[in-house]
């Protein structure tokens, strides 16, 4: 009987919108959906100059606004069609994002668009709604940095956070990188190969970063760690066979630059830190009771987790840095397991928002009214939104 | 057409500081405000099919998921499909054996989906062909779907019992005993209250199985190392991500997709919430219901030709002005730094007059009683990025231009008008146009490399009619507007 009802009113209702701006792609589609109605660019030709620019490669906070404002209005009337004056929105935020990006995304929405109500939601613990389980060690690997959150019994352990700037930008230029210096160009004149720079056989073929994206993933992949050991010693096994990719001029890339392309996310940087090493600092840095629950709990999401043999390759090195001297002594765990949600790596995170935004929870959302009022976003940096009140704050 | 093409020369400061050629501002006669795109609120007035034309009203579009439900695009190159029909495919005949004889008998007709811009066919995606044309295509569904609509009604009981809780909470210092009347609570939380435990029964069938972790992933396949690629098989990412649950590696995967509708926007005035533009139902029709462009009723100004400008010299700039309203209307240039308010004149009651500005300031009489309209929202003026680097003399002395008459504009007897012009200011007219002569000094400062233009500004009043009557005013009002403009006069030749 109250199925019945609460179907009528949900479809009487305005539909609420889930958004899910990342820092390449934007995902979007309506609550209680099973998948985003879309995944487009997160980028806007800017009025100015008639250029396609990034939302993130914002100059400063005017410019952010005036970005926001033209991809917005983009996204609302063209792909999701809705009119957004007093639609209930719901985002998708890492907890680590910027105040000056979300501030200036709210005061958008509200001041510009005058949406109704706005729910911002934590990237990390939306997506472990997708599994029906409370404890998850959730790791985004987006496109700019690989963010980690673990969430015990449903509540974010901050103090673990971990975040570095690995995903696909660095991948792409890698991959741009490789191109330039010792690209294989098929020659018509001397009908075989030139080991030449591309920069120096073609100046005019325009290396633009969607064909380095169409490359990375349409031909690269995540190597085996027994493989990856041997590359660039002697004994180096036979690179993968190259690919003659089309186009205005092919360009055949050698089967060096699929298989090393994704390599830079597990080399160690300066502080010996890469992708593995995070998942088992927070690790460490979580409570001890809660260490063994999580290993056996990691779900990967973000875009850049889809890279064929990407999981296959994390559990190998977490196998083998887990024995290693520096881990060994403070870390007793043996088995990793990991997630699969029902859903692509690449709209987990959308999907977490598009099921917690189907139940109506108005405690959680920011009215236009209390916007209005208040003038500023709540925040869980902020001590006037995070402190220990009983009337206000509810907790699950 | 030229406003569309070329650069916008000559620019008007809309009242939330945007500067747009007079082509892409409105004019809210309610408020007496020009208004753009930026500052009005835009709804989704009509849905339609881009293909196929067809409109849809808004509940049938939410049910349909925003797509047209006859027409497919390719899910190759993303092109409108088009359905051919083709007889039954030889490649069938065999596996049927004696009956291939009643099938060339009776050759029945069949269907499939086709592209003409990449040649992409549904036989080749290997879906079958249909016997209808309008379809019946098979559609695609995401695999997890009952699994996420177990999760969305475990997290609709944990919705309601943070509900429940909340309102106890709310309650509870009160009356203790009163809420259980008053609130009509489960009988779950009458046990919680009394003391007894929770059925626990009740919990594990509502939550779902959890998802179960595995030590097992995808592992990379052994033969990536050998196996040559064809390119071509593989779908690019704009491919993948139209079919975001599947997002299939393998070109022959691909499935059709429908296609999305499109939507026609309504502009609605913020202040006064009335429409500025309300587009025709009918998909069709490029008419609109309602269209109160600034073209039809604020002055247009054109640049006719200007003197080649040298910084600290004086050269002569020929504007022209064009009045499109049906009223005569005389038009006043002011230096940039007049004050912005319009100046009510002209109202046959005086004391009206007062009444309103003491009451409403400068907002105009016309709006809606204050409680049937929301209270807008108020967003930041955008401060004007442009400054004007060169002076303009103004003429003091006020153009009039007389009303347009579609019939004057084939009347080559010449003008019928007598208006006391200056010859040293006016230097053409006809109809409702009249050309200007004003004289510019780019600033000394301004060189000619650095490719700055010379920009010049003033502020135009013009006398408007309003024509709306409201219950006040029966009368047609006269107004002095006012309006800042911003002109792109050309760049510095030589110096000075």
């Amino acid at each position: 009987m109250l199925r019945t009802y609460e179907g009528i009113r949900f479809f009487s209702d305005k539909q609420m919108v889930i958004l899910d701006i990342g820092s390449a792609y934007t995902k979007f589609g309506y609550a209680g959906e099973p998948t985003p109605r879309g995944i487009i660019r997160t980028e806007i030709k800017c009025p100015d100059t008639k250029k396609l620019r990034r939302i993130y490669d914002y100059k400063d906070t005017e410019d952010l606004y005036q970005l926001l404002v033209e991809f917005l209005h983009a996204l609302f009337f063209k792909h999701v069609v809705i009119s957004p004056k007093d639609a209930r929105i719901v985002i998708l935020e890492s907890l680590l994002v910027p105040t000056q990006f979300r501030d200036t995304l709210a005061k958008v929405l509200f001041r510009h668009f005058e949406i109704g109500s706005l729910m911002l939601l934590s990237t990390h613990l939306a997506t472990i709604s997708t599994l029906g389980v409370n404890s998850a060690l959730v790791l985004d690997i987006g496109y700019k940095e690989a963010t980690l959150i673990p969430i015990y019994e449903g509540e974010p352990i901050l103090k673990a956070w971990q975040a570095l700037p690995l995903g696909g930008q660095v991948v792409h230029e890698l991959v741009k990188c490789f191109i330039f210096n010792w690209c294989f160009i098929n020659s018509y004149f001397f009908n075989r190969y030139l080991m030449k720079s591309l920069r120096e056989i073609y100046p005019n073929v325009d290396i633009t970063e969607k064909l380095v994206e169409d490359i990375k993933v349409r031909t690269c992949f995540v190597t085996t760690l027994e493989r990856s050991a041997k590359l660039g010693t002697a004994d180096a096994p036979k690179p993968p066979p190259a690919i003659k990719y089309p186009g205005v001029k092919s360009i055949n890339i050698p089967g060096e630059i699929r298989e090393e392309a994704f390599e830079v996310l597990w080399e160690r940087d300066n502080d010996n830190l890469s992708i593995p090493t995070m998942i088992l600092n927070a690790i460490i840095q979580c409570p001890i009771d809660t260490r063994r629950t999580l290993a056996e709990n990691i779900l990967l999401i973000g875009g850049t987790a889809m890279a064929k043999g990407f999981a296959s390759r994390l559990k190998s090195e977490l196998l083998t840095l887990v024995k290693s001297s520096h881990y060994s002594e403070k870390l007793k765990i043996q088995t990793f397991m990991f997630h699969t949600a029902p859903s692509k790596p690449n709209y987990t995170a959308w999907l977490g928002g598009a099921i917690f935004g189907s139940v109506d929870l108005p405690l959680r959302c920011l009215t236009k009214e209390n916007y209005l009022k208040s003038d500023r976003v709540p925040d869980w940096v902020s001590l006037i939104d995070n402190q220990r009140d009983e009337s206000t704050v509810c907790e699950t | 057409m030229s406003y569309l093409n070329q650069p916008d020369y000559v620019c008007y400061v809309c009242n939330c500081g945007s500067l747009k050629p007079i082509s892409k501002i409105y004019f809210c006669r309610h408020c007496s405000k020009i208004r753009c795109g930026y500052c009005v609120c835009q709804e989704v007035d009509s849905h339609y099919c881009p293909n196929c034309m067809e409109n849809l009203p808004s509940s049938e579009v939410r049910l349909k998921k925003n797509k047209c439900s006859n027409c497919f695009k390719c899910p190759c190159c993303f092109q409108t499909l088009s359905t051919r029909a083709g007889h039954v495919p030889l490649r069938v005949v065999p596996a049927d054996g004696e009956d291939s004889k009643d099938v060339k008998t009776t050759p029945k007709k069949v269907y499939y989906l086709s592209c003409s811009l990449c040649r992409w066919t549904s036989r080749d995606a290997g879906i079958p062909d249909q016997s209808m044309a309008t379809g019946g295509w098979p559609e695609q569904e995401n695999p997890h779907t009952s699994r996420i609509n177990t999760l969305i009604d475990y997290h609709k009981i944990l919705a309601s019992i943070e509900k429940q809780q909340s309102e106890r909470k709310k309650f509870r210092p009160k009356h203790p005993y009163m809420q259980i009347a008053m609130f009509r609570i489960t009988s779950a939380m009458v046990r919680k209250h009394i003391g007894h435990p929770a059925k626990p029964t009740n919990e594990s069938t509502d939550q779902p199985s959890p998802a179960v972790a595995s030590t097992e992933v995808e592992e990379l396949p052994t033969d990536i190392f050998t196996k040559p690629v064809e390119i071509t098989k593989i779908t690019t990412l704009e491919q993948r991500l139209q079919q975001p649950d599947v997002q299939t590696e393998n070109v022959n995967e691909l499935r059709p997709q429908h296609r999305q509708l499109l939507v026609r926007r309504s502009q609605r005035c913020r202040v006064c919430e009335h429409n500025l533009c309300k587009p025709d139902f009918c998909s069709q029709s490029a008419k609109f219901k309602i269209q109160l462009a600034a073209f039809y009723h604020v002055p247009e100004v054109r640049i006719v030709t200007c003197e080649p400008l040298r910084p600290g010299k004086s050269s002569e700039l020929l504007l022209k002005f064009c009045n499109p309203t049906q009223h005569q209307t005389q038009v006043v240039l002011l230096p940039l730094d007049t004050p912005m308010t319009p100046i009510l004149t002209l109202v046959d009651e005086k004391e009206e007059v007062k009444q309103d500005n003491a009451q409403q300031g400068s907002e105009s009489p016309n709006l809606l009683p204050s409680i049937v309209r929301q209270v807008p929202v108020v967003e930041e003026t955008k401060p004007i990025k442009i400054t004007a680097n060169a002076d303009v003399v103004l003429p003091q002395n006020c153009l009039i231009l007389p009303r347009r008459d579609d019939a004057a504009e084939y009347d080559d007897t010449g003008d019928t008008h007598n208006f006391q012009d200056d010859p040293k200011f006016v230097i053409w007219r006809k109809g409702n146009k009249a050309v200007i002569k004003l004289h510019v000094t780019p600033h000394e400062n301004i060189e000619e490399n650095n490719n700055q233009p010379v920009v010049i500004g003033f502020v135009m009043q013009y006398r408007y009619v309003n024509t709306i009557t409201t219950l006040e005013h029966k009368a047609p009002q006269k107004l002095d507007l006012k309006v800042k403009l911003y002109l792109t006069i050309g760049n510095i030749v030589g110096s000075a």
